[in-house]
């Protein structure tokens, strides 16, 4: 009995040895399918993907809000020392403010007649879905969060997402109740965009720093430094106007800018799930989409 | 009778317990941290608790597991699906197949193994990364993530230690 025992074992170790060997090299290949097969984009990579995080989405949800609660905390104790300040500055602003109020109240009044005069029909207005980030990107070569929204509240792949500073990014990933935000510093990120004052249009593309780079300008372009930057709305997958943020430095064709958006303090954010202009349905062609598909 | 299955199921779920650690801590990870800065330079739990597993008790970390933890850090984490799991597969691979010299050998040791391992790996998803976006990415982040999970690392041996002693127990036992 212990010798068959024993000559079992004599064939039965080479054997797993060697499956375990056949393992690893099929796992190493699985890996590199895997690989392609998400670089190509693929639908079957990207449902599971959004069907992985689907699952996870509530426990993430759960988990990331004592976290915030916390970041919460700290960030207010940190301002409870520098309220006197603050409210200086507050009231200049809100001066300021004020003015700008009489001036945009004049100018509606303005519009609104300029409006009967030519019988304008007026556009609908935008929806919007709110979201909670319930995960960050901790990879090195990606900057992307998730998000607690998914395609119940509307939202579709390639929607722009904003906060109350300006452009945030777009849906790369739709699932039910949960997404992944691709944000605009990503390297994958390419946004139509045109400069505010002189109408340049270019591409604003990220490159994973947290300062945007403009690509793809006219080559007389001119731009200044503190310039704003909007989305164009060209291709019809962004509303035009959004806020992206400012050019910073102008220095041999390379223009960099810095986004409104403070993206390490991303808590909530709202996805524009309809806008005025959509192109609904429409397949994009790639060359005019927002960004590249990874 | 009974017991006999109970302790069966309590051993099964001793044995899984490095993995799905694994799995919790690597979600963990992902959460939002409200830090500046620190999602470019987030410490990769995966590579941390794939090379402890594999140098104490790789028995309960099979290749498969390395393979299955990095998809899942993929996913969560939104990198190039594949890129952690071929890493972790190689990295399990290779303190296994070296696993003879880590027999006996002081933390100061096994540590300075750890910087070279993370080094190796922030390489090869450097290049992997460079080629999966045709362009040359900076390898900065990289480097810097390496340097800053070899810094964590005591850190979190120590905890997967006590958790190894409390729940995993020696294999003999």
């Amino acid at each position: 009995m212990r010798h068959r025992a024993e000559s079992f074992a004599k064939v039965a170790v080479p054997v797993k040895a060697l499956l375990n060997r056949f393992a690893l090299l099929f796992l190493i290949l699985a890996a590199f399918a895997i690989m392609l097969l998400g670089k190509a984009d693929t639908l079957v990579v990207e449902r599971a993907r959004s069907g992985v995080i689907d699952v996870v989405a509530p426990v993430m949800d759960a988990l990331s809000r004592p976290i915030a609660t916390v970041s919460d905390g700290v960030d207010r104790a940190n301002r409870f020392f520098s309220v006197y300040e603050e409210n200086a500055q507050i009231r200049e602003q809100n001066a300021r403010l004020l003015e700008w109020q009489s001036a945009a109240l004049a100018l509606a009044a303005e519009n609104s007649a300029f409006r009967k005069m030519l019988n304008f029909v007026p556009e609908r207005g935008a929806s919007f879905a709110a979201a909670r980030v319930i995960g960050d990107s901790g990879g090195v070569f990606v900057r992307s969060v998730l998000i607690n929204a998914g395609t119940i509240e509307g939202i579709e792949k390639g929607d722009a997402v904003v906060n109350g500073d300006g452009l945030i990014g777009r849906v790369a990933e739709a699932g039910r109740r949960a997404g992944r935000v691709l944000l605009v510093s990503d390297l994958n990120s390419r946004i139509p965009v045109v400069a505010e004052k002189s109408r340049v249009r270019a591409i604003l593309a990220g490159d994973n720093s947290p300062v945007l780079k403009l690509a793809f300008l006219p080559p007389n372009a001119r731009l200044e430094v503190g310039d704003r930057i909007v989305t164009s709305g060209h291709g019809g997958v962004f509303p035009a106007g959004l806020p992206v943020g400012q050019i910073t430095s102008v220095a041999d064709g390379l223009i960099r800018v810095q986004p409104f958006a403070d993206f390490y303090r991303l808590e909530y954010v709202r996805i524009i799930t309809e806008f005025p202009g959509e192109v609904a349905g429409q397949i994009v062609p790639s060359s005019a989409r927002p960004s590249r598909q990874r | 009778m009974i017991t006999a299955a109970v302790q069966r199921i309590d051993r099964s779920a001793r044995q899984l317990a490095p993995f799905l650690s694994s799995v919790i801590l690597v979600m963990f990870s992902a959460l939002p941290v409200y830090l500046p800065g620190y999602g470019q330079v987030a410490v990769d739990v995966g590579l941390m608790t794939v090379f402890y597993w594999a140098i104490y008790r790789p028995d309960l970390f099979p290749v498969i597991a390395a393979f299955v933890l990095g998809l899942w850090q993929d996913i969560l984490v939104g990198s190039p699906i594949g890129l952690h799991a071929l890493i972790l597969l190689l990295a399990n691979w290779a303190i296994v197949s070296q696993r003879t010299f880590f027999q006996g050998k002081s933390f100061a040791v096994i540590w300075w193994c750890f910087s070279l391992v993370a080094l190796a790996s922030a390489l090869v998803s450097w290049i992997l990364v460079c080629a999966l976006n045709t362009t040359l990415v900076s390898p900065m982040a990289v480097l810097s993530q390496a340097a800053l999970t070899v810094g964590i690392f005591p850190f979190m041996a120590w905890f997967l230690a006590r958790a190894q002693h409390a729940i995993v127990r020696p294999p003999d036992e």
